[in-house]
């Protein structure tokens, strides 16, 4: 998870070095060290560093970072040449590795060649069998086949052994969510939300998965939690403020029939609707009008 | 199907949603289609604009009833109604219609009986660039 603070520096380099204002490197290892998934432009600009042998030889011994950088950007553009070419520079440099091992693994499945690569990380992983990035490529790979079935065993296998891996519960909350397996979901984003409950984005994904669910019970939760979001984010969250229109709404609706618990307070759904239109005032006013009867529609 | 209907979608609408496709080339994306039956020939839907809608989660529901919600205010006053659904999968290869694609579709035509649903052909997509592929990237089923 990337904050914005980390985009908006990372977007800034990335323009700088596209109108030729220099600073590649710095860009380059900004991507590696946010892990975000930039493969045209970390391609484009690693192998004109890479291509040119001044630029190169400045980097010493981050020059091999680099290719293992590009070999992968190269993988995701199926530049898969470029990639070939990289490996063999690193295989040549480092012949026992098993780090250029996982990247050839990742050339086969690149190639699409799927039993190959299932091969190739088998046999590492009998050399290390707690490699997490093996594991997790093996799950990519039933996604990329389109198992995600056997994607979603496979990760909670992994999910038993490294407990602690927050990206991977969310991979997994996601999983689920595109099956519509949607209490499996909640249950992936109540681990996250014990193991780190002060994460806003987990309150108002588990807001959204109970609504999704229904029900007069998870609905309540869910307003709950799209509470806690704002609480969290100090009420600047725009989805969570919608997130308890929606809910006092659906709830209204569905205890029409049942005995008027009245329990809601009707301030919560104002107190909400000012704030939503305070944060439209500011960011899109010429959106303000399309609220306001956008909320009195769901008032009805 | 009564008679053979006829959907027309204007460039607007189609780039939008192909350049969104693109811009997010790694997941999913969907959206709406929005337009009207031709006053003049009743079997013919105009896809007149489209708005995208997300590129994660597809499967959640509060941001997608609020996004219905706004889109039917803000298109209703300009005369057009939601005629359809725009779906890429995430996948090269996948050429089906998946579940969420299937029950939205499903939702958007219980207003509507003649929506529309596109669905983004990857490969033809690909080959856009390269100058091979002049037809439409998407299949429309209904």
């Amino acid at each position: 998870m990337v904050s914005k603070t980390e985009e908006t520096q990372l977007n800034r380099l990335e323009n700088q070095v596209d109108n030729g204002g220099g600073g590649a490197w710095e860009y380059l290892c900004l991507v590696r060290k946010l892990k975000v998934r930039r493969s045209e432009k970390v391609l484009k600009h690693g192998l004109s560093i890479l291509n040119d042998p001044k630029k190169r030889s400045a980097l010493g011994p981050e020059e091999w970072t680099l290719y293992e950088q590009v070999a992968i950007a190269a993988m995701d553009c199926q530049c898969l040449d470029v990639a070939k070419d990289c490996i063999k520079v690193l295989q040549k440099k480092f012949p026992e590795s098993k780090r250029v091992g996982r990247l050839n693994g990742m050339l086969l499945e690149a190639k699409g060649s799927w039993a190959e690569a299932e091969k190739a990380y088998s046999s590492l992983l009998e050399d290390n069998s707690l490699d997490q990035i093996i594991h997790k490529r093996r799950i990519a790979m039933a996604k990329a086949q389109g198992n995600i079935s056997e994607a979603i065993e496979l990760l909670n296998k992994y999910l038993e052994i490294f407990m602690a891996d927050h990206e991977a519960w969310r991979e997994q909350a996601e999983l689920y969510v595109s099956l519509q397996m949607y209490k499996q979901a909640a249950f992936c984003y109540e681990e996250l939300i014990l193991s780190q409950p002060t994460v806003p984005l987990y309150h108002l994904a588990y807001a959204d998965v109970l609504y999704t669910l229904g029900g007069l019970e998870n609905l309540q939760t869910a307003k709950k939690y799209y509470a806690s979001t704002i609480d969290l984010t100090g009420g600047k969250n725009t989805r969570a403020l919608f997130g308890i229109c929606l809910c006092i709404s659906a709830i209204a609706q569905v205890s029409k029939g049942r005995n008027k618990e009245d329990k809601e307070s009707p301030e919560l759904q104002s107190l909400a609707a000012t704030a939503l239109e305070k944060d439209y005032k500011q960011r899109a006013a010429n959106k303000l009008g399309l609220l306001t009867c956008s909320l009195r529609s769901l008032k009805n | 199907m009564a008679a053979d209907l006829k959907y027309e979608i204007s460039q607007n609408a189609y780039i939008k949603l192909v350049l969104h496709a693109l811009k997010h080339n790694t997941t999913a994306v969907n959206g709406i289609l929005l337009g009207r039956v031709n006053p003049q020939n009743e079997n013919v839907v105009e896809i007149i604009d489209s708005v995208h809608l997300f590129h994660s989660n597809l499967a959640l529901l509060p941001p997608l009833e609020i996004a219905l919600i706004m889109i039917e205010e803000h298109y209703g006053s300009q005369g057009l109604g939601i005629v359809g659904y725009f779906h890429a999968n995430e996948r090269f290869d996948d050429v089906e219609l998946g579940i969420v694609a299937k029950n939205i579709s499903d939702h958007i035509c219980r207003y509507f009986p003649q929506a529309a649903v596109l669905l983004l052909d990857n490969k033809k997509l690909e080959a856009v660039p390269k100058g091979k592929c002049q037809s439409p990237v998407m299949q429309g089923l209904t």
